[in-house]
């Protein structure tokens, strides 16, 4: 240990120095932190309102529909992470199991015990249960998929048995409750996973219309390629909050959400497009030949052999395009006006009990803490998946 | 004038009648930009024939064989594969792909999919075998080239001569009239050339055509019933395995085997 200290902060003059002023830096830091947190932050802010941080004004008698998507979320990513092919090798010991479980869901189990006890209800609790059980029927479904005669499903259906289960829900909420009645993280959240899944598809489409043969295609996806990607997505989220009223009368103009949902999903198909066509560029030209010599149609070497092998070359990348989108909705309540998490964040620090009183670095901290979990979650599962599907074997 | 290169070409390929022959080549020409690759090549292959294509590198070997299946297209002249015309026509090309079988020197097997699916893809996506029918041929033909324990695992799993023969039995799964073989030793460590070697003896024993490009001279000898020689885009020489490796007439064969035996 003292070696250890010696060889590796102490080395040189110029290393204890280094040394030195970087661990009051950080010492300071950290207790500046701890302050905050534990000491000086005055949390109750937060503590009572935090059903509108979290949902906004959305309809007490309708939260059961929220419940239910979010369990279907929950259901159906772990029922994808454990249904895929090939198992990940288990660490064998205990220790190593217990750690690996820590890594992959310590901070989510933190994170909602955090709430739960800011929340400090029974249903909160209740609700956490809940999240554990879907979460592990989720499981044993995936492991169905593996071990059962459900492997006789073909794999796009389960995958599309999955998809859509939240989706339909999720779509289904927004159906019952108006939208201006949602608010706080939950539209950050769902305008998220909304766009997410509709970019998706788009994106697919639109590498593979840049890559086509066929010209008006391809420059039709160039175009917008180019197009979308050359704007601020600001600027972007602007436009459809003003422009559209030149086209549509205001009366039946979509509302802000609508238009949020569509500019993010454009914006980002676009990014999206050239992450994937990288990936389809880094397949070697002998898998195409090997389909064309075996007799497989164009359609058929696309969706069967380049594309599967292009996406899972690109998993960090598409996750990095989820995840700054994830973040960019923030924008949406700036640039629309919607009742977001930041925006409903900044607004009760202007309530008249908190009023003038500099509430608003809890409040901040808040929203950042949030966001920064499901990034997080995201990005680390995002390398569990490519563990899964064997990147960089070939 | 198409005729007499049509007679022309049945003499070059030892007087062999036409209507036997599965794979006609008439008067074929490729060039990539300002390089010829192929000029006025002639040949027929009979059915049941093994052929070997021998030549230096750069000679056009495997452009011509990657024009049997249109992995390349030709700027001019026929291509016939058994009776069918290669033209531009898609409907056509599929139709010879499906009755040709192609094995690659860098194996191309498709990397995200296990041994058995690579093997079953054909049948299943082409033939439109159902799911269990078109893995159970596939473990037949695993069976076949003596790897049916490898099933499960995954291309990049395997050795260098074992996905060199998952690559030919995913080949045969189609059951091709004619197989096609590029340079298929050529990137295998040299402990591993025989196995593959082997499984292509057995194929031409069982009575396959085979057109094979390759640098295995011992193969050439034992197996192949007419060997042509290749340089520079053109044929240059063809006869039996005693007649190109004993007895060479053209100084270029000549000069090509002495540097390579």
């Amino acid at each position: 240990m003292i070696t250890w200290i010696r060889r590796n902060l102490f080395r040189s003059i110029t290393d204890s120095i280094l040394t030195v002023v970087s661990a009051s830096i950080l010492g300071y830091v950290i207790f500046q932190v701890f302050q905050f947190v534990f000491i000086t932050g005055r949390w109750e802010i937060i503590q009572v309102n935090l059903k509108i941080l979290l949902v906004g004004r959305f309809p007490e008698e309708l939260m059961y529909l929220v419940g239910f998507s979010i369990l279907a979320t929950c259901f159906s990513i772990a029922s994808l992470a454990s249904g895929m092919n090939r198992p990940i090798d288990k660490p064998p010991t205990l220790a190593g199991k217990l750690w690996e479980l820590f890594q992959r869901f310590g901070l989510i189990i933190a994170t909602s015990a955090f709430l739960i006890v800011l929340a400090g209800d029974l249903d909160a609790v209740l609700f956490g249960a809940y999240v554990v059980l879907s979460i592990f029927a989720g499981r044993l479904f995936g492991r169905a998929r593996r071990t059962t005669p459900l492997k006789r499903l073909p794999g796009w259906l389960w995958v599309a048995i999955n998809v859509t289960l939240p989706l339909v829900l999720i779509f289904l909420t927004m159906g019952q409750a108006a939208l201006e009645e949602w608010g706080g993280f939950l539209i950050n959240f769902y305008l998220a996973v909304v766009s997410i899944a509709l970019s998706f598809p788009l994106g697919v489409m639109l590498a593979l219309g840049r890559r086509s043969t066929l010209p008006l295609v391809r420059w039709l996806s160039t175009a917008y390629i180019e197009l979308l990607r050359g704007a601020p997505l600001f600027v972007l989220l602007l436009l459809a909050g003003v422009a559209l009223e030149f086209f549509i009368p205001a009366s039946i103009a979509p509302d802000a959400i609508f238009r949020a949902v569509t500019v993010f999903t454009l914006f980002t198909a676009a990014y999206l497009a050239e992450v994937i066509r990288g990936g389809l560029q880094s397949i070697p030209k002998g898998q195409a030949e090997a389909g064309k010599a075996l007799g497989l149609s164009t359609f058929k070497i696309t969706f069967l052999i380049t594309l599967p092998q292009a996406l899972r070359n690109v998993i960090p990348a598409q996750i990095g395009q989820f995840i700054s989108l994830f973040k960019d909705t923030t924008l949406a309540g700036v640039a629309l006006s919607v009742l977001d998490l930041l925006n409903v964040g900044t607004a009760i620090t202007k309530q008249d009990d908190y009023l003038g009183q500099g509430l608003i670095y809890e409040s901040l901290a808040f929203v950042g803490l949030l966001f920064w979990v499901g990034s997080y979650v995201m990005s680390r599962e995002s390398q569990r998946i490519e563990k899964k599907l064997g990147v960089g074997i070939r | 004038m198409n005729n007499e290169v049509f007679k022309d070409a049945s003499k070059m390929s030892g007087g062999r009648e036409s209507d036997d022959a599965i794979i006609v080549i008439d008067g074929v020409y490729k060039r990539f930009k300002d390089f010829e690759a192929l000029k006025n090549i002639n040949m027929q292959v009979g059915r049941k024939e093994v052929v070997v294509v021998i030549g230096p590198s750069g000679s056009g070997k495997s452009t011509l064989i990657r024009c049997i299946n249109r992995l390349e297209s030709h700027d001019a002249g026929n291509i016939l594969v058994d009776g069918t015309a290669l033209t531009t026509d898609i409907r056509n090309i599929q139709e010879i792909r499906r009755e040709t079988g192609m094995v690659f020197q860098n194996f191309n097997l498709f990397p995200h999919l296990t041994v058995l699916t690579n093997v079953a893809i054909g049948p299943r996506r082409v033939r439109g075998l159902s799911k269990s029918a078109a893995e159970e041929l596939a473990m037949e033909l695993l069976t076949r080239v003596k790897i049916p324990e490898q099933a499960d695992k995954f291309p990049a799993q395997l050795s260098g001569g074992q996905q060199q023969r998952v690559a030919l039995a995913r080949a045969l799964a189609m059951t091709p009239k004619v197989m096609l073989f590029d340079e298929p030793t050529s990137a295998l460590d040299p402990e591993m050339i025989n196995e593959v070697l082997d499984a292509m003896k057995e194929l031409a024993q069982e009575g396959m055509t085979m057109i094979v490009v390759t640098h295995e001279m011992g193969f050439a000898r034992e197996v192949a019933d007419r060997v042509v020689f290749m340089d520079k885009g053109e044929i240059v020489e063809v006869g039996t395995p005693s007649e190109i490796f004993d007895s060479p007439k053209e100084e270029r064969t000549k000069k090509f085997l002495s540097q390579i035996l």
